[in-house]
């Protein structure tokens, strides 16, 4: 068989992008063996490009049982090895390790990053027998075709071994905490309890969620604190315009009152018009970071589903790598070209001519940068299928944030007319947009509110039509939400961009966090509490931080892997050591925890019946069923009780029924898809579903047609 | 020595009547009793009752001002 070149890729869908690039007609082969597809293409000489299915390889512990700690042991292994539902793994290591054996040479062509460099490097150094060392890298930032051949006929001579060397000692750090501390935490419940639950918490997680505890605290303790304002409205030729009092707050009920009483139905002056005309520079490209937060504000998608869309759009070459942290796009990347290609979608045709019309196209950059990729932007290429709503709206965003930044700043012109009523200054206020610039390609997105006032001239009177007292309170600090929470991450410099909504999916399944504006659990608070006071270093936002910035050197050559993780050690171990040393203490706070997590996931509401118990999902020991029941059922003080379905898992869905505001259950059987449940005999939703399906029955018969041929 | 209010452990440094989450919460009333005071001129039970009917006070603040409330009662 003749010899050829193995390209090893991250994922399926990027295999078959790569071949189709490479092959000389465009029309690679597609095999597959095992269920794992590979292609097959002709170039210089023949190609094999098989994908990876994400990360293959993972960290293990070297020997020894499961159920203790500390371990410092660990070696790179199959991932199947480590997870139980990994299994097809195995097939593909072997695939690739079949396909190795003829190859006379390799080609990385994993995304450009920490992981994608772990992926690839697993793979040549494990499933390929130590081609590490001689294998060649491919780096590209988008998948079109005509980049993909450049990065084939510029190859880097050898890995980036540096950033190797980073994911490696990320990954293995990561192990380390991860591993040590979850199974102290979750033997000490195991060994006090007899009862077992997994207890995670890890490098990052922990600290993440000590800033949700810490908000979660200020929230519970909040007081708020009364103040007043005023809604007041002037007429100006038979028009009502509202205006604002010279304070926004008022501190005290007597001034506010004084303020009502010498202004009420009073006529002012207009004393002065004051005209200001603003400069808004357009916005900076997307980075994964603000681009997850812009999808977060306008769509309410979280984190991690906008990291996936993005991921989906890069793998069908529409936009570029979205695993960045860079604002920058370099000219490199062909602006022309790009809002060319944009040109052929009708939906941009004319806002990518009106840019392509200009003279210079100069973008305006943010200042972070990221030595592997430029920011996010679209690659000009059109869809090849149809998109889905959400893959749409993406990359309908990246698109128009791509020409935004291109614009000439927008100017805004923001009028302030003072008014004086009885020595009380009232602002009547207007805005509009002077010149719209940046703002006509991004405005679907945009969140301005146009003002137009009357014509109006200093020295005219003005009648204050209305001015009502408004009594106030403070708010509490706002709940995080998944978006705003990243950014606090990100700020303080924990975790990676490829990590951090991960880590927030992690909190939620965990169930130390709940809801979308998060609600930390009591598992959540004690968890914390438990590491507050016995490992403060594992929560510790600083000592994280200074070990991510080390961990970030060793990509630059400027720290060793080996001794981030001897400090690594050096840290863990009298952690480890203090928490063996507590472990029934520990154990008996977070056994209790757990018990009340476990009885807050059946706890269901009220009674409606009773009005002292609670309903929960109960188990009969005589019948062996599950049903509803109130904590008084077996008192025998409540009898009110509703069935359940006997299969699957039912849970609190969170949310109350609309038809009846009884509290819906959420149902999940095995190969059908869950449903919502309102347990209510009497709730008018399934009374209005019965008398459906009745004059559905009565029509079919008076048609001829039975019940059974409907459904 | 038993919290007031959840019979959790009450904190011992410094002594204090109430668990760590509701003595911060205690003082955070404590605080801003001068404030309700002067915007609204109200005594120190009224001021009690307005804070534990608000909807945005939080959980353990509410609980506090309950159990205060019905200290004096």
């Amino acid at each position: 068989m003749e010899k050829y070149t193995l390209i090893v890729t991250e994922k399926p869908d990027a295999a078959k992008r790569i071949a189709e690039a490479l092959d000389l007609n465009g029309k690679p082969k597609k095999a597959e063996e095992k269920n794992v597809p590979y292609f097959l293409a002709q170039r210089d000489k023949p190609l094999v490009v098989v994908p990876a299915l994400g990360h293959l390889y993972t960290v293990v512990h070297e020997t020894g049982r499961r159920n203790y700690y500390p371990v410092f042991n660990f070696k790179w292994a199959p991932r199947y090895v480590a997870e139980r539902g990994a299994k097809q793994v195995k097939a593909w290591i072997e695939v690739i390790s079949k396909l190795a054996e003829n190859a006379d040479s390799f080609i990385d062509a994993c995304d450009y990053d920490i992981e994608g460099a772990i992926i690839g490097y697993t793979l040549l150094k494990y499933a390929c027998g130590n081609k590490e060392n001689t294998a060649t890298r491919m780096k590209y930032s988008t998948l079109t075709k005509e980049e993909l051949e450049k990065s084939y006929s510029e190859q880097m001579p050898h890995l980036d071994f540096a950033m190797i060397e980073a994911g490696k000692t990320r990954h293995e750090v990561d192990w380390l905490y991860g591993v040590n501390i979850s199974r102290a935490l979750t033997l000490a419940a195991n060994r006090y309890s007899g009862r077992y639950a997994t207890l995670s918490t890890g490098r990052v997680q922990g600290p993440t969620l000590k800033f949700l505890v810490a908000r979660e605290r200020s929230i519970n303790s909040f007081v708020p604190t009364p103040y007043w304002s005023f809604m007041a409205q002037v007429e100006i030729e038979g028009k009502k315009y509202p205006v604002d009092y010279q304070k926004r707050i008022i501190e005290r009920k007597a001034d506010a009152d004084t303020v009502v009483e010498v202004c009420s139905g009073r006529e002012g002056t207009i004393e002065k018009i004051e005209e200001k005309k603003m400069q808004i520079t357009p916005p900076t490209p997307f980075d994964l970071g603000s681009l997850q937060s812009e999808a977060y504000s306008l769509f309410g998608y979280a984190p991690r589903r906008t990291g996936n869309i993005a991921e989906r759009l890069y793998l069908d070459a529409l936009i570029s790598y979205p695993r960045t942290s860079s604002q920058k796009l370099p000219p490199i990347i062909n602006y022309r070209a790009i809002l060319n290609g944009l040109s052929q979608e009708p939906s941009y045709k004319k806002l990518a001519l009106d840019l392509l019309g200009k003279e210079e196209l100069r973008p305006r950059e943010g200042s972070k940068e990221d030595p592997a990729h430029p920011a996010v932007y679209p690659t000009g290429n059109r869809p090849e299928r149809v998109l889905d709503e959400s893959e749409r709206r993406i990359w309908d965003l990246v698109v128009r944030r791509f020409m935004a930044v291109f614009g000439e700043p927008s100017v805004k012109q923001s009028i302030r007319a003072a008014i004086n009523v009885n020595g009380h200054y009232f602002y009547l206020r207007g805005r509009h947009v002077l010149k719209e610039g940046w703002m006509k390609y991004y405005k679907p997105y945009l969140r301005t509110e146009e003002v137009s006032l009357p014509p109006i001239k200093e020295g005219e009177p003005v009648q204050l039509e209305q001015i009502i007292r408004e009594d106030k309170f403070t708010q509490p600090p706002p709940r995080y939400n998944p978006s705003s929470l990243l950014k606090r991450m990100e700020a303080e410099g924990i975790g990676t961009k490829a990590t951090r909504a991960d880590i927030i999916e992690t909190l939620y399944s965990r169930k130390y966090i709940a809801e979308e504006r998060i609600v930390v659990t009591d598992l959540g608070f004690d968890v914390i509490d438990v590491l507050r006071q016995h490992a403060p270093s594992v929560i510790s936002v600083k000592l994280t931080r200074d070990l991510e910035q080390k961990m970030e050197r060793i990509q630059s050559n400027s720290e060793k892997r080996e001794k981030v993780l001897e400090e690594a050690v050096y840290r863990l171990k009298p952690v480890l050591t203090e928490l063996k040393k507590h472990e029934m203490k520990i154990g008996e706070a977070l056994s209790s925890a757990l018990k009340r997590a476990r009885v807050q996931e059946r706890t269901i509401g009220e009674c409606p019946s009773c009005h002292t118990g609670k309903l929960m999902i109960l188990f009969s020991r005589r019948t062996k069923k599950r049903f509803i029941g109130c904590t008084n059922y077996f008192s025998k003080a409540c009898r009110t009780s509703f069935p359940l379905p006997q299969g699957g898992t039912v849970k609190p869905a969170g949310r109350l029924c609309k038809g009846c505001g009884w509290p819906v259950l959420f149902v999940h059987v095995r190969g059908r898809r869950p449903w919502n449940l309102c347990f209510n005999p009497a709730c008018p939703i399934k009374e209005e579903r019965r008398k459906r399906l009745e004059m559905q029955g009565l029509q079919s018969r008076g048609s001829g047609t039975t019940t059974e041929q409907i459904l | 020595m038993r919290c007031r209010v959840c019979s959790r452990e009450a904190q011992e440094q410094p002594q204090s009547k109430y668990c760590e989450p509701h003595q911060k919460a205690y003082e955070t009333i404590q605080k801003k009793s001068e404030v309700w005071k002067k915007a609204s001129s109200i005594e120190w039970k009224e001021y009690l009752k307005e804070v534990a009917k608000n909807p945005l006070t939080g959980m353990w603040a509410r609980e506090v001002a309950e159990s205060l409330l019905s200290e004096k009662e």
